[in-house]
């Protein structure tokens, strides 16, 4: 996958910021002056008038070609590798609630460690298993943090992990 | 004053029960998270806060402590034995930790390295203990105004020397404080920048934030690069120093401990500076400069030592005003917070004994790490090599557990990964990350402090600057700004120079 050279991701920091100065200004308007109490929008509006020049000169330096050098592309880095890592991550945000965290993060410590390129099953199976194993009980059963449950907790509860799950 | 009644009870608290228990585990989960290069001090703070939570103040600050000081410690050892700084504070204990372990002196190294933090640590704890209430007690008689002051202060301090470019600093900054906003007015009440949602009301939960932005960022990082660290072949023997060894560089370790607590009071800069500042001192005083980089314990001793020393004056600002040093320390705070103690110059007047239980906690932390360093540095050096594809898993599992934990909300877990994602793209495009976090901690207090400052002058800005110290403050943030932004303008230049002189040579060629 190619990389973006820093002057284009430059201009494309400075498009999505402008938006969110834009936003400050439209946002405050609505806003109540309680007396007496300062103004509420002062240091927004302020905020993103500074924000707002910081970019603009940053888009003055990146067309002028003074934009600062990307690193050196590292040796071995893959930016697939990445986005398949974000992929699976906001996918375990998704369904984490539904299907519970056992069964969810076994699932994702397998596909996460595939996507790093472990290819060796045991090791991996029993990674995949362990893990989530061990953060259950840490957090559950030490910490009394009550992580989402679905049918894989209530099946092993059901079936005299009663203690664990 | 320090309060030494106080103090002793704290030594005792800390050294009671499961504080001390807390305090081992920590030092060595710091020492292990410094030891693997890639992972920082700030990454190993933000994974265990979650796991504080639970506990009491005072054991899960002991902890984090444990952990801080131990991962700026553990840096040197990766250093030392294959030639990669394990965290970037320990990057110039490569010059002479390297060459020594190329001459089978890797223990020795590893030994002088650990005795050296050591002395560093507890140079500048001591420090912290005595200096803290002074600066307290002074901090008391800030109002509305100064503490604006201040806040301008640290984010133009923490903008400017942060990062290749100040204006990067500068955007990364606004927008941790357009961050700071989301949420309910400070004295108004009503929502701000919340999208008609009930979620943010309470504007973005602090702590996932930080594991996102500080631990789960660096995650993606490693995913994108699957380092590969050579494997460790030194043999480690004659690991503690002699008395001879520790005499020829007390001159070291004294310049290394000054410098160290100069630069972590310096608010925004830590222990990656200290450790340059205090090796090139060594070599600039040293008798037998050209010795440097060929391996000499002076050129170990005076890195770790002023790394170590730069923790306590970190601490220093955080704990007495509320102003973070560096990132571990903005992470820190973050934990102190949720405990519900907020750091500044009340603590001081509200907690004392906890505050003299810290000032212990951060005593005894330093010498727990060098008894683990000396005791275990065979183990530490092993767990160089582990394998990156079980361990960045495991660091994504643990961020977004860690921050569902505190609030058992999914949404906990969203604003993690999200900041964690930003946080990765930040990095990876030059923006640094930290005036983002800090710019939240103090975009908090300048705000507020702002309003205040207007309701108490009825609207007339004079009230900033007709206050000595507040002006005084002021000033030196616009000095500070202008300095950093002409420092970066001549580095630009020398840039452009030496790429038009490169250009010019290879058209002639």
């Amino acid at each position: 996958m190619a990389n973006l050279t820093m002057k284009k991701a430059d201009i494309i920091a400075v498009a999505i910021v402008i938006p969110i100065c834009l936003y400050v200004f439209y946002e405050s308007v609505k806003w109540p002056v309680p007396a007496l109490l300062g103004r509420p929008f002062v240091i927004p509006r302020g905020v993103a008038t500074f924000l707002l020049v910081a970019v603009f000169l940053l888009l003055y330096r990146a067309m002028k070609g003074r934009a600062l050098e990307l690193e050196k592309r590292l040796e071995g880095a893959d930016l697939w590798r990445v986005i398949g890592a974000a992929v699976l991550t906001f996918g375990y945000l998704f369904v984490v609630e539904r299907i519970g965290f056992f069964g969810t993060t076994l699932l994702y410590m397998l596909l996460f460690a595939l996507v790093l390129g472990e290819r060796r099953w045991p090791r991996l199976v029993l990674f995949a298993i362990l893990v989530p194993l061990i953060a259950y009980v840490l957090f559950s059963t030490a910490l009394h943090v009550p992580l989402p449950r679905g049918w894989i907790e209530n099946s092993l509860r059901d079936h005299g992990l009663a203690l664990i799950f | 004053m320090v309060d030494l009644n106080l103090l002793l009870h704290g030594f005792a608290t800390v050294l009671s029960g499961y504080n001390i228990v807390a305090l081992v585990l920590g030092s060595f989960f710091g020492i292990i998270i410094g030891a693997i290069p890639g992972l920082t001090a700030t990454m190993g703070i933000a994974l265990l806060v979650p796991f504080t939570f639970g506990m009491n103040p005072i054991t899960g600050i002991v902890m984090l402590l444990g952990i801080y000081t131990g991962a700026i410690y553990g840096g040197g050892i990766a250093s030392i034995l294959i030639k990669t700084p394990g965290t970037p504070a320990a990057a110039a204990t490569v010059f002479d930790g390297y060459p020594l372990a190329q001459k089978g002196m890797a223990g020795k190294a590893i030994g002088m390295a650990t005795v050296a933090s050591g002395i560093g640590g507890t140079f500048t704890a001591l420090c912290l203990t005595f200096f803290a209430p002074i600066l307290a007690k002074f901090a008391l008689r800030f109002s509305a105004p100064e503490y604006f002051a201040l806040a301008v202060f640290g984010l133009s301090v923490t903008v400017t020397l942060t990062g290749k470019s100040p204006l990067k600093g500068i955007i990364s900054g606004c927008l941790g404080l357009l961050i700071a906003m989301v949420g309910l007015d400070p004295m108004g009440g009503f929502p701000r920048f919340t999208f008609g949602t009930t979620q943010l009301t309470g504007g973005f939960s602090f702590v996932p934030m930080l594991i996102g932005l500080f631990a789960l960022s660096e995650g993606f990082r490693q995913v994108e690069v699957i380092l590969t660290a050579p494997k460790v072949s030194a043999v480690l023997t004659n690991i503690i120093p002699t008395l001879r060894e520790l005499r020829e560089c007390t001159k070291t370790f004294v310049r290394s401990c000054i410098i160290g607590l100069i630069v972590g009071v310096t608010p925004a800069i830590g222990a990656e500076t200290a450790c340059f500042i205090g090796y090139s001192e060594a070599k600039r005083t040293s008798k037998h400069p050209e010795l440097f980089g060929t391996g000499i314990l002076e050129g170990v001793a005076a890195p770790q030592c002023a790394e170590n020393a730069s923790t306590g004056g970190d601490v220093l600002p955080m704990m007495t005003l509320g102003l973070p040093g560096d990132a571990a320390t903005a992470v820190l705070m973050g934990a102190l917070t949720i405990h519900n103690l907020q750091p500044g110059p009340l603590l001081f007047r509200d907690h004392l004994d906890l505050v003299h239980q810290m000032f212990a906690g951060m005593i005894v932390a330093n010498l727990v790490y060098v008894i683990l360093g000396l005791t275990f540095a065979r183990l530490f050096a092993k767990v160089i090599n582990i394998d990156r594809r079980f361990l960045v898993p495991l660091i994504f599992i643990a961020c977004m557990v860690g921050s569902y934990a505190i609030g058992n909300d999914i949404f906990d877990m969203v604003t993690c990964v999200f900041f964690g994602f930003i946080g990765y793209i930040m990095i990876r495009y030059d923006y640094p990350v930290s005036p983002m976090v800090l710019a939240q901690i103090l975009g908090v207090m300048m705000e507020s402090n702002f309003r205040r400052s207007m309701a108490m002058s009825q609207d007339h800005l004079s009230i900033l600057v007709t206050r000595p110290i507040a002006v005084t403050i002021l000033i030196l943030a616009a000095f500070t700004t202008i300095t950093g932004i002409r420092r970066q303008r001549k580095a630009l230049r020398q840039q452009a120079a030496m790429e038009a002189a490169a250009s010019s040579g290879g058209a002639q060629g």
